[in-house]
């Protein structure tokens, strides 16, 4: 593996895109996402230096989590039907303000474990560190949050 | 991640920047612009210029440095970069001579210091050998050691380096390429195709690797 990032631009270059798309995900705002890609980075520079270059990917996914169930425990989002559009992954016969709000309605930490596993493909390794959890703890909250998504679209 | 998702992240990231550099995380700002020698890595930091790399970006060694002297804060920012791209276009495109922006060489040695400060003070269209620099510099048995130290200048252009040639007569080194040392002696001495070389405005491809 390579270096970690050496510079707060490096950084930025390397993981702002999926870091920003995530917040997208799992707040469903385009004005939430903003806030939390914004509020990542800066904890992420307050927080220099990086772990290791494996690792930092979920350490930044650790850190968007955090915020977002913090921001989450402040205030339930309302979503915005052209947001969701850029939030929510196609699914057949399923529409993605149906998807998106189903994902909305679960509680934070299983949202995120939907969203890491399920929308973006994450292993569960990189899951269990951003959420500071046992893989296995991991593997039950998506197949909880799995199981709610699928009651909510039936 | 489509156009649209890609323009978000470019405003989110300039706000970031600004939030960032309110709390004095920042110390550098750089941007990717084109020149007629091609892309520049441009770097301004808190009291002046502190590199100009040729290419996309700057070397390990430079990098390392820039990091050593001003720690990681060092971000895209081309607002930071915006009066050394405007006096650059104006350079190259032979309506300037002389350049405003100031060059910061904190964390280089007293000796590279004063080889910098020397070949800044070669006139515009005028050349020089490493042996006048080391001189001027107060040191005049020391040419070599002061070709040692152009070639790592860190602001070529602004601190002109490419002034500099060997005694007998020759090039010298260039860290551009002696193709762009020829072109930027040819531009001061007017040289240069009717109205300077094409001007382009600098691009910032600080994205490039994501």
């Amino acid at each position: 593996m390579k270096e970690p990032a050496k510079t707060f631009g490096e950084l930025l270059e390397r993981h702002e895109r999926e870091i920003f798309a995530y917040a997208l995900r799992l707040t469903g705002r385009r004005d939430d996402a903003d806030d939390l890609y914004q509020e990542t980075f800066l904890a992420a520079f307050r927080g220099w230096p990086p772990p290791r270059r494996d690792h930092e990917r979920a350490w930044l996914y650790k850190i968007a989590t955090n915020k977002a169930i913090d921001r989450d425990r402040r205030r339930r989002p309302a979503v915005s039907v052209d947001d969701l559009r850029l939030a929510a992954p196609d699914r057949d016969g399923v529409t993605l303000i149906d998807l998106a709000s189903a994902i909305r309605e679960l509680p934070a930490g299983q949202r995120a474990a939907f969203v890491m596993r399920t929308v973006e493909g994450r292993p569960y390794r990189e899951v269990a560190v951003a959420l500071e959890c046992s893989e296995e703890a991991a593997r039950t909250r998506v197949s909880e949050a799995t199981k709610k998504v699928r009651a909510a679209l039936r | 991640m489509n156009t649209g998702s890609a323009e978000l992240v470019a405003d989110a990231r300039e706000r970031l920047i600004d939030r960032a550099r309110r709390e004095q995380l920042v110390t550098i700002g750089y941007s990717v612009l084109d020149s007629p020698l091609g892309p520049l890595w441009t770097a301004v930091g808190p009291r002046g210029v502190a590199t100009i790399a040729y290419g996309q970006e700057p070397d390990a060694r430079e990098l390392r440095r820039l990091v050593a002297v001003f720690g990681p804060g060092i971000v895209p920012d081309r607002k930071r970069t915006d009066e050394l791209a405007r006096e650059l276009d104006q350079y190259f495109a032979g309506t300037r001579r002389e350049f405003d922006v100031a060059a910061d060489l904190t964390g280089l040695t007293p000796f590279y210091r004063a080889i910098l400060r020397a070949t800044a003070r070669v006139p515009y269209g005028e050349v020089t050998t490493y042996a006048a620099v080391a001189k001027r510099a107060g040191n005049e048995r020391a040419s070599r050691a002061a070709g040692g130290a152009l070639s790592s200048n860190p602001i070529p252009i602004v601190v002109p380096c490419h002034r500099v040639v060997a005694t007998n007569g020759s090039l010298g080194g260039y860290a551009g390429g002696l193709d762009a040392k020829r072109r930027l002696l040819e531009l001061e001495r007017g040289e240069a195709p009717e109205g300077g070389w094409p001007s382009r405005r600098g691009q910032e491809r600080a994205e490039r690797r994501a």
